[in-house]
C-alpha cells in the first residue's frame, strides 16, 4: 500500500526540533482558527478536512512514542511523496464516502504507520484515547446532502452510494427546512469488536438553482418585463415551485421591484413557508423592429425632454 | 428507511455520548429544554457545543454562545444580496 507522506511538522508549522510545549501551543492556536464548528456552514466541509490534518499531526507529535517512530523514518521524506510503510505496521482500509468526506477518520498515511485511529479520536467523543478497549462504537459521521427546491417542498427518496459498497436509502420528508439535518441511526462508521455502528447526520443544503435564489426561507426569481408592461401594468403567468400562477404587474413597476407571492417560498417548518419574490427586470429590445423604433421615437417626443442622467 | 423525526431522552444521551446526568446538566444550564422528545436539530446543535468543548476546552455555556453567534453570522452572510 503506497500512501502520501505527510509532514506533520509542516502541518503544525513548527520546527522538527520543537518542544512538546511549542507543539501543544501551535496545535491549540490552529485548532481555534480552523475548528469546523466555527466556520460558516458553506465552508464547514473544507474546514473539517484541515482540522483533521492538524488533529492527526498533533496526535503523532504530542505522543513521544509516536513522534519517535515518525521521526525515525520521517527525516528524508517530503510532504506528498509516495510513502511505502515499513513491513509490520499493518494496513487498514478507511471507510470513505463517494460524495462526502468522512468527518471522523485519519489519513491512510497515519493508518499505515500507527494502525487504525481510535474511533472518535480528536472529535471529543467520550472514551477517546482510552487505551485498549475491545468494544468501540463506530464514528458518527456528518455530511452535507445537496437538495433541490422541489425536494424540500415535495420530499424525495434518494439512494446514496458509499465507497464501502453500501447503498443507503434516504427519505427527505416533505416540507423539510434547508439547513436542518436528517439522522440515520446506525448508518455511520461501523463499530469495532461488536460495538454499535455510529450514526449518520445528513445536513440538507439547497443546491444552487438556475431559477431561484434563496434568502433565508424566501426565494427570489427574475421577472423579465418589456418596458410597456412595466409602464402600463400587465397580467403575466410565471412558473413557481408550485406550478404556474398568474401575477399582476402594477402600472409603473420599476426595475428591481419585488412582487411578493406570500407563502410560495421554502418550507420554514411546521407546514409554514417563506415567500417568493418575483424581481422585476426591465428588458429593452436589442433589435427593435421598424414599428417599435417609430413608437419609441414618438415616446421620446411625448416625454418632452425628460431624459435620465 | 428513514430517520426518526424525534429522539427520546435515552436516544439523545446516546447520540451525544452522554450519561443521563449529562443531559440533566444541559437542562440545568438552560442549553436544553426539558421535553420527552427532542428534534434532530437540537441534537446537531448540542453535538457542535460538545465538540467545541472537547476540542477547544470552551465551557458549555461559552460553546453554546459561540454556536449561536456562528449561526447568526451564517444567516447574515447568506442573506446579503
Amino acid at each position: 500500500m503506497a500512501v502520501k507522506f505527510r509532514d506533520y511538522y509542516e502541518v503544525l508549522g513548527v520546527a522538527r526540533t520543537a518542544s512538546a510545549d511549542e507543539i501543544k501551543r501551535a496545535y491549540r492556536k490552529l485548532a481555534r482558527k480552523l475548528h469546523p464548528d466555527l466556520a460558516p456552514a458553506a465552508e464547514r466541509a473544507e474546514a473539517t478536512k484541515r482540522f483533521q490534518e492538524i488533529n492527526e499531526a498533533n496526535e503523532v507529535l504530542s505522543d513521544p512514542e509516536k513522534r519517535a517512530k515518525y521521526d525515525a523514518l520521517g527525516e528524508n521524506w517530503k510532504n506528498g511523496q509516495e510513502f511505502t510503510p515499513p513491513p509490520g505496521t499493518g494496513g487498514w482500509q478507511r471507510v470513505e464516502f463517494d460524495d462526502f468526506e468522512d468527518l471522523g477518520g485519519f489519513s491512510d498515511f497515519f493508518a499505515s504507520m500507527f494502525g487504525r485511529a481510535a474511533p472518535g479520536a480528536g472529535r471529543g467523543r467520550a472514551g477517546r484515547r482510552g487505551g485498549v478497549r475491545m468494544e468501540m462504537p463506530g464514528n458518527d459521521v456528518e455530511a452535507e446532502l445537496p437538495v433541490t427546491v422541489d425536494e424540500l417542498l415535495q420530499g424525495s427518496k434518494r439512494r446514496i452510494q458509499m465507497s464501502d459498497g453500501r447503498n443507503i436509502d434516504v427519505e427527505i420528508p416533505r416540507g423539510s427546512r434547508e439547513g436542518t439535518a436528517l439522522r440515520l441511526a446506525g448508518q455511520g462508521g461501523p463499530g469495532f469488536g461488536g460495538g454499535p455502528a455510529g450514526d449518520l447526520y445528513l445536513h440538507l443544503r439547497l443546491a444552487p438553482d438556475a431559477r431561484y435564489r434563496a434568502s433565508g426561507d424566501d426565494l427570489d426569481m427574475d421577472l423579465p418585463l418589456q418596458p410597456w408592461q412595466a409602464v402600463l401594468g400587465d397580467q403575466v403567468r410565471i412558473e413557481t415551485p408550485d406550478g404556474a400562477v398568474k401575477l399582476t404587474v402594477p402600472p409603473g413597476t420599476q426595475s428591481g421591484t419585488r412582487l411578493r407571492l406570500r407563502g410560495r417560498g421554502l418550507p420554514r417548518g411546521g407546514g409554514a413557508r417563506g415567500d417568493l419574490h418575483a424581481v422585476a427586470r426591465i428588458v429593452v429590445p436589442e433589435h427593435p423592429s421598424e414599428a417599435e423604433r417609430r413608437a419609441y421615437e414618438a415616446l421620446r417626443q411625448a416625454a418632452d425632454g425628460k431624459a435620465g442622467a | 428507511m428513514s430517520a426518526p423525526d424525534r429522539l427520546s431522552r435515552d436516544e439523545l444521551a446516546r447520540a451525544l455520548g452522554l450519561r443521563p446526568s449529562g443531559i440533566e446538566r444541559l437542562i440545568q444550564l438552560g442549553l436544553l429544554d426539558p421535553a420527552p422528545e427532542f428534534e434532530v436539530t437540537t441534537v446537531v446543535r448540542l453535538r457542535r457545543v460538545l465538540r467545541l468543548r472537547g476540542d477547544l476546552g470552551v465551557n458549555l455555556v461559552g460553546a453554546a454562545i459561540i454556536v449561536d453567534l456562528v449561526d447568526r453570522l451564517d444567516r447574515l452572510e447568506r442573506d446579503r444580496p
